[in-house]
């Protein structure tokens, strides 16, 4: 019984004490002297204000020129993908009705490869056109 | 931090900036250098680089002004946008900072009677939060700064209070083990107790509880 309440009351002191520990830490960290802003900090801060506001604003995409280069590479991308599932669907087709590799001819194969090396073209392509507009903080489509 | 007269003058320089009269944003800077320049200072501990990310973080919102929504008050938006600069400015170039368990320790008896040991054993603490992970430490940073203000600093972290809570919790329960008997040196010496202190304190217990479920979860 005495064992019991004594336990609690060693409970009761551990928590008492970590509630002191920490009213401390409040008392301490909310209780910081304020530094003050040195003399010329407004001055260099509206110098560097001035200097971005006689900046020319920022020269806007030239979507009157980059519209036909983006219809010819949409042109191509679509030309590229006709032509992959042109050559890809009679092939996936013949994949699939013989699918142990003693079926594919030798000319199958050379399709099939020709049809991967397209792909991971135009995905390449697509790659870096992505990483380039990346790069340059482009936003907007994709 | 945010009285109505400075939320109006506020509101009026960010107008009269949107229309392009830069002279305006004079007023801001005026008005918000202290706290922000107090803010970095409690992420970084240097005095000079304080100030180069404040100069940043104003940099920032007069760029940005143009895109301020007006859904809360400016001064939540500054600072939320100030914490933003200051974590991307720490994590390309971090402070140096040691880890907790090699913080210097707590002054022993002996040197308790000296004004120089609570100081120190302050200064410890303050280096003590520096060396918290970072998802304790920015809460802890940010609670103090707001004058122990949940609200106001789980908004400048766009977090949940619950999570911030949670977070500062922890934060406390670190410190608490790192400095046993801060309770004692501090009692010992009264009169070097810091000044200012936050009107608004945070219930242990409601702290306690949310600790315990996050070691829950």
């Amino acid at each position: 019984m005495n064992r019991a309440k004594r336990g609690r009351s060693d409970e009761c002191a551990g928590i008492n004490r970590n509630a002191r520990i920490e009213t401390e830490i409040d008392q301490i960290l909310a209780g910081e002297e304020e530094l003050m802003p040195s003399s010329g900090f407004l001055g260099s801060v509206m110098d560097r204000v001035r200097q971005e506001a006689a900046l020319p604003p920022p020269i806007p995409f030239p979507w009157k020129l980059a519209v036909p280069g983006i219809l010819l590479a949409g042109g191509v991308c679509g030309w590229g993908g006709y032509e992959l599932m042109r050559s890809g669907l009679p092939l996936m087709s013949a994949f699939s009705f013989t699918l142990t590799p003693r079926h594919l001819s030798a000319a199958t194969v050379l399709a099939l490869e020709q049809a991967g090396w397209v792909a991971l073209a135009l995905g390449s392509s697509l790659a870096s056109w992505l990483l380039s507009r990346r790069l340059a903080g482009a936003s907007g489509i994709l | 931090m945010n009285d109505p007269s400075s939320a109006d003058e506020d509101l009026a320089a960010v107008e009269q900036v949107v229309a392009g009269e830069t002279r305006a944003f004079e007023g801001i800077v005026r008005r918000w250098q202290g706290p922000l320049i107090n803010m970095a200072w409690r992420y970084c501990r240097d005095r000079g680089r304080a100030e180069e990310m404040a100069q940043e973080a104003f940099l920032r919102a007069w760029r940005g002004l143009a895109k301020w929504r007006r859904e809360g008050s400016f001064s939540s938006w500054l600072f939320a946008l100030a914490a933003n600069v200051y974590r991307s400015e720490l994590k390309r170039f971090p402070t140096e900072t040691l880890p907790m368990e090699a913080a210097p320790e707590p002054s022993g008896p002996a040197a308790q009677h000296s004004e120089l040991s609570a100081q120190l054993s302050r200064e410890a603490l303050y280096r003590a939060v520096l060396a918290l992970p970072l998802r304790y430490r920015e809460p802890v940073i940010l609670f103090y700064f707001h004058e122990m203000d949940v609200a106001a600093a789980a908004s400048t972290m766009g977090l949940p209070e619950g999570t911030l809570k949670a977070r500062l919790s922890r934060a406390r329960a670190l410190l608490r083990q790192r400095f046993p008997h801060l309770d004692e040196e501090q009692a010992a010496h009264p009169s070097q107790r810091p000044r200012r202190m936050g009107h608004q304190d945070l219930g242990h217990r409601e702290i306690d509880q949310e600790t315990r479920k996050e070691v829950a979860n």
